[in-house]
């Protein structure tokens, strides 16, 4: 095995494909954007250099301060819930439901099967207040709670917990049933040695689940990040960005300039954003991996 | 001098040769401006489903002309949703793949288009085709007005006017009497509001339905041509005027003149609410009376809604006989594709649509016609009579914004209408916008 890992041409022969794959269709289609963002307007129409005026739009844009502040709130809140909620359920699945245990998971996990738009369409129904209250605001009305009785999806405040909530529906059976394939993984063993020991749950989940759930948990922070950090259909489907610009994400904000206002120059000079942003995320994570490794 | 008689014969001779072979030449290229027998594959690029009344005309129209007149012509017929129609041409003209025919946006985009050479000039194609006299006048001046253009890039597809609906027994159930001025019409809201009915349903998840409220006030108290004037840097659009006409609808979204919520309510719902007795008045378009006259959509008949325009709130800046008016989303040819089969369809289209839509559809396109249908429904006759007589036109609000401007002047609508903007800031974040991009 040495021996082929000191050959250059087996080390070129197994890097080679991937490397090419991944610069057709990774590092190409950056640079691209990077060149791109040096334009203006729409290729084959009015496309012109313009240098490094879109960075300092960026810069200025109330609209990209305001989608960085949404996407940023919107990454903590998704990240916190379908990691930590995601570990609450695994736990309850491993140590708690004893009985329909195969059920239970089934229930939680079939949300990630249905189409984003479809499930916005129901959440929708759900937050409803005109012409009829949905069933969140007949429930408040029913149980005496009317002045709570609210348009959640026409608030800035309440619309992003709206979309939270959503995100969290649709996707948490997905990181409860990696988290529980985790603890699985954990001999029962350990477990009953902690507990003959006199470990606490707080002691047991403290000093022997988390340390071991521990690689799991950081590839749920990663799929997590990387997923809500290109929030776009699930605002589309529920708020279309509204009310206002209150739930306008990066990517949304890219796409909207790019495709809907024909700028792919300034559309592009976002999209790198996105790209920034991604980049100094996987880095926080990959230092809170390797921190007590 | 033989020779020379000779010589000058034959001169003669050639410059006569060169005439005719000249005038044949022009004779031929007359013609083929107009080939009504090549075979041809015509891409249409519609915001319209094949299924809806436009659908039908323009394919209903296309096939009567390939059985008629080209059998050798043919089309292919692409739907795109109306929001995504500007992202799909953008994409395409990327390409260098535009269709022959395709549905497009009013202001920035057209005009970036027409900049580009991109588009047939349309009016000296209907001149050489002598089809000039087909299009309605006031569809004309629409379309010259919104592209920004001394000659027509665009044919028209649609003549709309726009106003507020309402709802007859609504109205006799609370004793109210149908508005003709501002005042009346705040004065009706608060009756309906006191009896616990909603006075106006507004599509504000949609956008566009509440802007038209901004819209329909400044041009009541500003004249029709304030918005054209701040969106070309005449005016500005945190002008007092604007403000004014924004804080109304903040102070009427206040007083719950249009329920609860209106924000997550989209057009549909609204039009539905109208018809179903759930609100007394919806501002829409005449487009609205398709959905008047289908008896699923409205049980309590089309003689159930009336149309009463837009209230009057200085007769002396704005008369009530002066109507918001749009020709649809324009319709355009694209230059490279533009060729003698196209001129060939283009002539039968503009010859017929007019006659055919009214007769077939009840509908009309902005095109002359001179049939009529047997019986002309009474909500349809009432719109027809409205555009006949009305003394001129006004655009909507974002009609000749850039499209940034035009997408903070609709998003910010929202905040206004929930109360979290006021009617100054709505108008300042849209000359911000306006600023920036100017």
């Amino acid at each position: 095995m040495k021996s082929v890992l000191r050959n250059k041409k087996a080390i070129a022969l197994f890097v080679l494909p991937s490397f090419i794959l991944y610069t057709i269709f990774v590092i190409v289609p950056i640079g691209c954007t990077c060149i791109y963002a040096l334009y203006s307007g729409t290729p084959g129409l009015n496309w012109k250099f313009v240098g490094l005026a879109n960075c300092r739009k960026l810069l200025m844009d109330p609209k990209v301060k305001m989608a960085f502040i949404f996407t940023m709130k919107y990454v903590g809140m998704i990240l916190f819930g379908q990691v930590g909620l995601g570990l609450l359920l695994a736990l309850m699945f491993r140590f708690w439901i004893k009985r329909f245990n195969n059920l239970v998971r089934t229930i939680t996990f079939f949300p990630i099967v249905l189409p984003l738009i479809a499930v916005g369409q129901l959440f929708r129904k759900i937050f409803e207040i005109q012409p009829n209250y949905g069933l969140f605001n007949s429930i408040l009305a029913n149980i005496g709670l009317t002045e709570y009785v609210e348009a959640w999806l026409g608030r800035p405040q309440t619309a992003l917990i709206c979309l939270v909530v959503m995100g969290l529906w649709n996707s948490i059976g997905f990181y409860a049933v990696i988290i529980y394939g985790g603890l699985l993984d954990i001999s029962n063993d350990i477990i009953e040695a902690a507990q003959i020991d006199g470990a606490r749950p707080i002691q047991l989940f403290k000093s022997i689940l988390f340390p071991l759930l521990r690689p799991i948990i950081i590839t749920c922070v990663v799929f997590s990040f990387t997923g809500s950090i290109k929030v776009f259909e699930s605002i589309v489907a529920l708020t279309k960005g509204g009310p206002g610009e209150a739930t306008v994400s990066l990517a949304k904000l890219m796409y909207d300039t790019a495709f809907e206002a024909g700028n792919y120059g300034y559309g592009s000079a976002i999209s790198m954003v996105i790209f920034v942003v991604c980049i100094l995320g996987a880095y926080v994570i990959r230092r809170f991996d390797s921190k007590e490794v | 001098m033989k020779k020379r008689t000779l010589k000058v014969l034959a001169l003669g001779m050639a410059m006569t040769m060169t005439a005719l072979a000249m005038g044949s030449t022009a004779v031929l290229a007359e013609e083929a401006a107009i080939d009504t027998s090549s075979e041809k594959n015509f891409k249409i690029l519609a915001i319209w489903p094949e299924d809806s009344a436009e659908g039908k005309i323009l394919i209903g129209l296309t096939e009567q002309y390939i059985a008629e007149v080209n059998p050798n012509f043919s089309y292919e017929y692409e739907y795109v949703p109306s929001a995504d129609v500007i992202a799909k041409v953008s994409t395409l003209v990327a390409s260098n793949d535009l269709p022959d025919l395709f549905a497009y946006a009013y202001g920035q985009p057209i005009m970036d288009l027409i900049a580009a050479d991109k588009l047939v000039n349309v009016s000296k194609e209907l001149e050489t085709l002598g089809c000039t006299e087909y299009i309605n006048e006031g569809a004309k001046a629409s379309l010259l007005s919104l592209s920004n253009a001394e000659e027509l890039y665009c044919l028209p597809y649609g003549m709309n006017i726009e106003g507020f609906w309402y709802n007859k027994k609504i109205f006799e159930e609370a004793g109210a009497e149908v508005p003709g001025t501002w005042d009346e019409l705040m004065a009706v809201c608060d009756q309906f509001v006191e009896k616990g009915i909603q006075p106006i349903a507004v599509g504000g998840a949609d956008r566009w339905p509440a802007t038209r409220l901004v819209s329909a006030y400044a041009y009541r108290t500003m004249g029709a041509d304030a918005v054209k004037k701040a969106s070309y840097g005449e005016m500005r659009f945190d002008d007092e005027g604007f403000v004014t006409a924004a804080s109304m609808i903040a102070d009427m979204a206040e007083k719950k003149y249009f329920g609860e919520g209106s924000v997550t309510v989209d057009n549909t719902t609204a039009e539905s609410m109208l018809l179903n007795g759930q609100c007394a008045m919806l501002y829409d378009g005449s487009w609205f009376t398709s959905s008047i006259t289908n008896e699923e959509l409205n049980p309590d008949g089309e003689e159930n809604i009336g149309f009463m325009g837009v209230p009057v709130v200085d007769e002396s800046v704005s008369a009530a006989t002066e109507l918001p008016t749009n020709c649809g989303n324009p319709f355009v040819l694209s230059a490279d594709k533009y060729d003698a089969a196209t001129a060939g369809w283009l002539q039968y289209y503009m010859t017929n649509v007019g006659n055919y839509a009214m007769s077939g559809f009840q509908s009309l396109r902005g095109y002359t016609y001179t049939t009529e249908p047997d019986e002309l429904s009474p909500i349809v006759k009432e719109v027809v009579d409205n555009i006949n007589s009305a003394t001129s036109s006004t655009a909507w609000w974002e009609a000749y914004m850039d499209t940034e401007t035009k997408v903070t002047a609709m998003n910010n609508i929202q905040l206004v209408l929930s109360g979290d903007m006021d009617g100054a800031g709505y108008c300042a974040s849209i000359q911000e916008t306006y600023d920036l991009n100017h």
